[in-house]
């Protein structure tokens, strides 16, 4: 809490200064075309939410998503999307190369969507992410379902009954066409050997991490396999009884930007909290799914990392959330209102720590990869 | 009582007196050659025991039972005279074989036991199963012991990591053998409890094994679908043999350890020489995966048992022509047989169920698409209904009416399994009109399903206080009685089974003293000393409905409590005298169940004064309160009905 307040007080005379180094530091022909870099101030403890939205203003499928909704929705009620819309609108159409924004309006609607959010806390990213992407898919549904209920009305006069389950619901959003991905869960019952399979959507997966390793690593023990034995025996429908059974989760369906979230804060029971795992786990610049399931739509896609939200400090109610995201094929770090060009060997930083003895740490929290085949 | 003590569950079992077929798949077999009787194991949880002489028509001669789960495995013993068996009842049972009872029981595995192991040459026996322990047995010792005398030593062989899902010993018993899902087999010789070896190469679970006689060879069949000869001499692997398409799930070797007899997932039985494996044949094809082969006594046969009900018979090719036929290309279908010897058919299983709302009759469909209606109360099946539409018979049944839930079904066996609600509030939570319920004529009688069903149960239990003040026995149910023969079972919730009696048996002495240490407080205080259960409370607010002008009604918010099956009649009642006021007084009031509704002579009935709503809707007044909850206010919290007053 006190890092965010602490850059609060800096940031007026240190913000000239930084701009234009970043602007230096990229060199003015190197400049992107149509391309900002905007800080997004803290309104103490927001750098949860300026993270985030930053690492999602980076992942241009989403971006481009979100400004042509912008441009398709003039003058509708005020949303978290319309808010969000807004946000990147005024961040594409910035005069200026650099400098940074207020998110003024959308800190305000999201204290007024979501409870938890009503305070000067500082709050988990990943669960502001997950809020988010949810809320906006859902503001997208009913609004689809307001214009074909409109429809129906102009079609069939008065008399229409419409009750939210009606068919375009089964539709996929833009936001499912870029973050869902599917899950198939295998449990094969050990007496019989019959596999059945259930399939689940997920708009990121969480892994749990393990001291010097990688990602792919975690992804591997992710899909491990499971034995329901003992009190927690598998009830199998073709033995009609309880047997031992085997379980695995592995990805059929790869989403077009893959949101993982490193699952570093861990209930440590004889402490009744959270500690922050801060264990070294590799984040390569190129990914491949390896736990895909055999009949996987699309098990070859090859991601980048576009983006990284990153944890700095010792817990999950303290701390400091800043992000590195790729554009125009160099790094940058923002940290609230400040941004800066880093090197991609720096990425390394945000690995984590080999020793278990530093309390803090800035590690990599939630990382967006990007297909290569959605770049298009 | 100790406080960590888990709860205890009563269930019973809904079948005929004699079952002659087994009702589910069937584990294990074994052969006693010289009585020429076969051994089956079934799913059913029944042991039967078969003839196998040539031309016998009914081949059945008896049932073993005492299981109360699945038996997973039996070993036969002692020249015959007593077998020995494994369930997932979690026990290891022993038997007198010719007469076919229980000797004793021992629970010292912690979850099923899957497998059992018999070294004949010194009559030791090993169980093993997914506690992951194994013990050894001295068979001399289990059939020695008594009611009094009922300790026994067991060496157990730790090291497992994993559950247990064979075990093979050879007959000297001097090498035993483990197969678990840790892919592994684990070797250990059985005459000090030390471990020999481990051996790698299975990429699966380890279901069938086979040590020759000398020990120095052993057989493993595995879920990866591939059989392995290793040395045990040699600690290795000497031959992989992939003749199954899916996992291997029963080996049995020929005598002199040359031949292999193999089945599993893939229905078929295969027999291959060990030393030369291309040279293989498929000896028949079953109609579900198999699970246990046994030869017959002049091993020109073999037995086969499947997770179907069914036993077979088939004949084995002669061994040394296995090539010779493999290149004649024996038939189309390069099956060597495709009629078996003998059949001993097996009984449908029962593989669907429904409970009606009146939470007492249960339809269900077997494995053979019969349909049939049985009735939970009284322990007994109603109607067969034959091939009819499922679906369609539990439509025909649907009745508008809420009873609270008292029983879950089990299908592990097969057969209907009724678990009894885990304690009072569970299993006693469902009160109904004893003349609705068809059991009696006379004035209308509150009875609780739970407890009727546990004191027929319970009813030849000879309880010291079942006697009342002058002496005589009191006779638990009034209503009806369950058949004699129905399995009653006591055991912790969800686990290990403590006590098993037929409910005619619970007269004797031991079975009485038994009774005493096993059924729970509850139980007793509702069969034996005939306390009445609580009834249910159903808090509702009761408001004018909303087309009612009356001014002074508007403000009455009246939050009320009744017992669950109050009918909306009664309800009715109490608007008309506490609320609206009615011309008459008459003794009934809404939250007494007791007591019956006095019928007016000459006024209207309540109903027809003031009608009931919920949720808009008009209730009927025969409905009961916790059915209009159920099916039109549709939730737990807030339960409101309106009245509306039709004529004052």
């Amino acid at each position: 809490m006190s890092i965010c307040q602490d850059l609060g007080l800096n940031f007026q005379h240190r913000m000239g200064a930084n701009i234009s180094q970043l602007e230096r530091d990229i060199g003015s022909e190197q400049f992107p075309p149509n391309e900002h870099y905007f800080g997004l101030v803290n309104f103490g403890n927001t750098c949860y939410s300026n993270s985030v939205l930053q690492a999602l203003y980076f992942c241009r499928p989403f971006r481009e998503k979100v400004l042509e909704y912008k441009a398709k929705n003039k003058r509708t009620k005020e949303t978290l999307l319309t808010c969000l819309a807004d946000l990147f609108y005024s961040i594409a159409t910035q005069k200026k190369k650099v400098g940074s924004i207020a998110p003024k309006k959308f800190i305000a609607r999201l204290r007024k969507e979501k409870e938890e959010f009503d305070n000067y806390m500082q709050q988990d990213a990943h669960e502001f992410l997950n809020f988010l992407i949810n809320h906006i898919n859902e503001i997208i549904l009913a609004e689809r379902n307001q214009s074909t209920l409109k429809v129906q009305k102009n079609a069939q006069g008065e008399n229409v009954t419409c009750n939210g389950t009606s068919a375009p619901s089964a539709e996929p959003t833009w936001v499912h066409e870029i973050f869902q991905g599917t899950l198939t869960s295998e449990t094969r019952c050990l007496n019989c050997e019959t596999v059945s399979s259930k399939d689940e959507h997920f708009f990121d997966l969480q892994v749990d991490v393990g001291q010097n390793t990688s990602i792919t690593h975690c992804l591997k023990c992710f899909s491990d396999t499971e034995t329901l034995c003992n009190d927690n025996k598998f009830k199998c429908d073709n033995c009609s009884s309880y047997q031992e059974a085997q379980k695995r989760m592995r990805v059929k369906k790869l989403p077009l930007i893959l949101a993982l979230h490193l699952k570093r804060f861990k209930y440590m029971e004889q402490y009744n909290r959270h500690i922050k795992v801060s264990h070294r786990v590799v984040f390569p610049l190129e990914l491949r799914l390896f736990n895909t399931s055999d009949d996987a739509v699309n098990p070859d896609r090859l991601y980048d990392l576009v983006a990284v939200v990153v944890h700095c400090g010792s817990g999950p109610n303290r701390g400091h959330y800043i992000s590195i995201v790729k554009s125009h094929g160099f790094w940058l770090l923002f940290d609230d209102d400040m941004v800066d060009k880093i090197d991609a060997s720096a990425i390394e930083d945000f690995y984590g720590l080999t020793s278990d003895i530093q309390k803090s740490s800035e590690t990599g929290y939630i990382l967006f990869y990007q297909s290569r085949d959605a770049s298009c | 009582m100790g406080t960590m003590r888990k709860k205890t569950q009563v269930s019973f079992v809904i079948r005929d007196e004699e079952e002659r077929r087994h009702k589910n798949g069937v584990s294990s077999l074994q052969l006693d050659p010289i009585q020429g009787r076969l051994y089956s194991a079934g799913r059913d949880g029944i042991i039967r025991v078969w003839h196998t002489g040539n031309g016998v028509q009914d081949r059945y001669i008896q049932s073993m039972e005492h299981h109360t789960d699945w038996v997973n495995d039996i070993v036969l013993c002692c020249g015959g005279k007593n077998l020995i068996s494994a369930s997932s009842d979690t026990t290891v049972k022993v038997w007198n074989a010719p007469k076919g009872f229980c000797m004793s029981t021992l629970r010292t595995h912690k979850d099923y036991v899957r497998t059992l192991a018999y070294a004949k040459d010194k009559e030791q026996v090993a169980s093993a199963g997914l506690d992951r322990a194994i013990f050894l047995w001295d068979v001399n010792t289990l059939t020695a012991l008594t009611a009094s005398n009922n300790t026994v030593t067991t060496s157990s062989l730790v090291g497992n990591k994993e559950s247990i899902y064979s075990l093979a010993m050879n007959p000297p018993g001097t090498i035993l053998v483990s197969g678990s899902t840790e892919k592994v087999l684990r070797v250990w010789d059985p005459r000090n409890c030390s471990r020999l070896m481990k051996l790698k190469g299975h990429a699966d679970n380890v279901k069938a094994l086979v040590v020759s006689r000398d020990g120095t060879q052993c057989v493993s069949g595995s879920s990866d679908g591939t059989i392995k000869l290793w040395s045990l001499s040699q600690q290795r692997c000497v031959s992989t043999i992939r003749v199954h398409s899916e996992a291997v799930w029963a080996l049995l070797a020929t005598e002199n350890f040359t031949h292999i007899i193999s089945g599993g997932r893939d229905r078929l039985v295969i027999i291959t020489e060990l030393r030369n494996p291309d040279n293989f044949m498929i000896v028949c094809e079953e109609t579900a995966p198999i699970l246990k082969l046994c030869f017959t006594a002049d091993q020109t046969g073999i037995w086969v048992s499947t997770s179907e009900s069914d036993i077979r018979c088939w004949k084995l090719p002669p061994l040394n022509s296995l090539d010779m036929y493999n290149q004649n290309n024996y038939n189309t279908n390069n099956v060597y047989q495709t009629q078996p010897l003998h059949h001993i058919p097996g009984g449908p299983a029962i593989k669907h169920y429904t409970v009606l709302n009146d939470k007492r009759h249960v339809l269900t469909k077997d494995t053979a698409n019969n349909v049939a209606l049985y009735d939970v109360l009284k322990a007994s099946k109603l109607e067969d209904l034959g091939e009819v539409d499922y679906e369609e018979e539990v439509k025909k049944r649907f009745k508008m009416v809420y009873v609270p839930n008292w029983f879950n079904v089990d299908l592990k066996t097969g057969m209907l399994t009724i678990h009894l609600g885990q304690d009072e509030t569970d299993c006693l939570s469902a009160w109904v009109s004893a003349k609705e319920a068809g059991l009696t004529t006379e004035n209308d009688q509150k009875v609780n399903f739970g407890a009727l069903l546990l004191q027929a149960l319970l009813d030849h239990w000879n309880h010291p206080n079942r006697v009342n003040e002058t002496g005589v026995r009191v006779i638990g149910n009034s209503y009806f009685n369950v058949p004699l023969h129905t399995p009653l079972i006591f055991s912790e919730v969800g686990g290990r089974t403590l006590y098993r009696l037929q409910v005619g048996d619970a007269g004797g002495e031991t079975e009485g003293n038994l009774l005493v240490e096993t059924v729970p407080s509850w139980v007793v205080d509702v069969a034996i000393e005939m306390a009445a259960p609580k009834l249910n409370k159903l808090p509702f607010y009761l408001l004018p409905h909303s087309s009612c002008q009356s001014k002074q009604d508007r403000q009455k918010k009246d939050r009320l409590v009744a017992n669950d099956f109050i009918q909306c009649r009664k309800v009715a009642e109490h608007v008309v005298e506490k609320i609206v006021g009615g011309g008459d007084v008459n003794g009934a009031s809404a939250g007494s169940g007791r007591g019956s509704a006095n019928e007016d002579s000459g006024n209207d009935a309540p109903e027809e004064r003031v009608e009931l709503l919920c949720c808009d809707q008009v209730l009927d007044p025969n409905m009961d309160l916790r059915t209009v909850r159920h099916f039109i206010w549709k939730s737990n919290v807030e339960f409101t009905l309106h009245y509306r007053v039709l004529k004052q």
